[in-house]
């Protein structure tokens, strides 16, 4: 069933444990956060140990790092709070160490978390895609450019962008007094973390330091507010498109559907290139049905959306 | 490549069962709190039912549009839930 739907939760409210897996090193410990069921792929907020040592070495699966808080040296270079680390399975990863200790959180995608000592990179790495900034100090806050936009007062700065998914990682604020009143959901799954601050939303309440998420698609949330404000790190899995509406009750059949029905709407041609079977003609529950045969957009099986219904004539009893 | 073909190890295999095993359980917790949370929420919505009529409801950006009366949605009989 991949992710479950885990909203809210507080990594505060639980404890840390080691980090027991093979090749791992000791003076690693681990809340996780959320976990896929299938592929293993997961989410975790992390502690290295002051004096925590990792030699050279690589992931099957790729993964990211944030630094919340101390600092790590990879190589000759320290990364405080606010570094980000993508690294394609494969790529081997310079010694790491933490003299101090470090918080941070570890997203493992596509399977499940693994360390195999290696100074050099797997034949299969991509190492051109390998990723590393110091967000904090050399990234500003940019307005969000998706249309329909969050309100003002919510800033974003990507880490992350990946062209063929569109997924991103992301980092956002909310300014003191925040506010939006609608409701949203997407097409992709989303998940995020407060770094800091509070932030509160119809459906769930209010989201605290530590509080995470993680939400697959078509999950209404929203209207949304925070009094002082917020810092947060984000991601998603494809494109992120805000469906803005008013209706607290709907639910994921009802958003999916109403989300395919605008697919068609602005997208006439795609939609009907594409053939699809069964139930071809979705709803968009803030407008009239369309379920008389005729009234909406649809094929029988055969991907054919433009034809004509010959009109049947009744007979006279 | 965004996963490198690999062979899990009996103990790797033990761990996620483990880590799935408790996140049933964190998930069961979190359906208890936010069904307990539902009086509250009912409030929220009924707030925010009259704000969108009164301020507005954000369309995009600082865009925002006032709801008329027969635009609200009406609550469905069947059992409303947040966690899904």
């Amino acid at each position: 069933m991949a992710r479950p739907h885990i909203e809210p939760f507080v990594d505060r409210d639980v404890s840390f444990k080691k980090m027991t897996l093979p090749g791992f090193p000791k003076g690693m410990q681990y809340k996780m956060l959320s976990m896929d069921t299938d592929d293993g792929s997961c989410s975790m907020t992390v502690a290295f140990m002051p004096g925590y040592k990792q030699p050279p070495g690589m992931s099957y699966s790729e993964y990211e790092l944030f630094i919340q808080s101390g600092s790590i040296k990879v190589g000759d270079k320290v990364w405080g709070p606010g570094s980000y680390f993508y690294v394609p399975a494969g790529v081997s990863l310079e010694e790491m160490s933490s003299p101090r200790g470090a918080t941070g959180l570890l997203f493992y995608n596509y399977g499940e978390p693994s360390f195999v000592e290696s100074d050099a990179d797997h034949s299969k790495a991509e190492r051109h895609r390998f990723a590393a900034v110091d967000s904090y100090e050399n990234m500003q806050w940019t307005s969000t450019n998706f249309f329909p936009a969050t309100a003002p007062g919510c800033l974003v700065k990507i880490l992350r962008f990946d062209p063929r998914t569109q997924g991103f990682t992301f980092l956002y604020c909310m300014t003191p007094n925040f506010w939006q009143d609608n409701i949203s959901y997407h097409d992709c799954s989303e998940e995020a973390y407060h770094i800091w601050g509070t932030s509160w939303m119809m459906q769930f309440g209010d989201l605290p330091t530590g509080g995470y998420f993680y939400r697959p698609p078509y999950i209404n949330h929203g209207a949304f507010a925070s009094k002082l404000g917020i810092l947060a790190i984000g991601r998603t899995d494809t494109q992120l498109y805000n469906h803005f509406h008013f209706n607290p009750w709907t639910n994921v059949e009802e958003n999916r559907e109403r989300a395919a029905n605008r697919i068609l709407q602005w997208k006439p041609e795609l939609y009907q290139w594409i053939n699809m079977h069964g139930h071809n003609h979705p709803v968009d529950f803030e407008y009239d049905h369309g379920h008389a045969h005729g009234d909406a957009a649809h094929h029988h099986g055969d991907g054919q959306v433009e034809h004509k219904h010959k009109k049947k004539t009744r007979r006279k009893k | 490549m965004k996963l490198i073909p690999h062979t899990r190890s009996r103990e790797v295999e033990a761990w996620l069962k483990r880590e799935i095993k408790e996140q049933k359980a964190r998930y069961a917790e979190i359906v208890r709190e936010q069904d307990a949370l539902s009086p509250k929420r009912d409030k929220w919505i009924a707030e925010f039912l009259e704000r969108i009529q009164t301020r507005g409801v954000h369309v995009h950006y600082d865009q925002m549009r006032k709801v008329r009366p027969e635009e609200i949605p009406v609550k469905p009989k069947r059992k409303f839930k947040v966690v899904f």
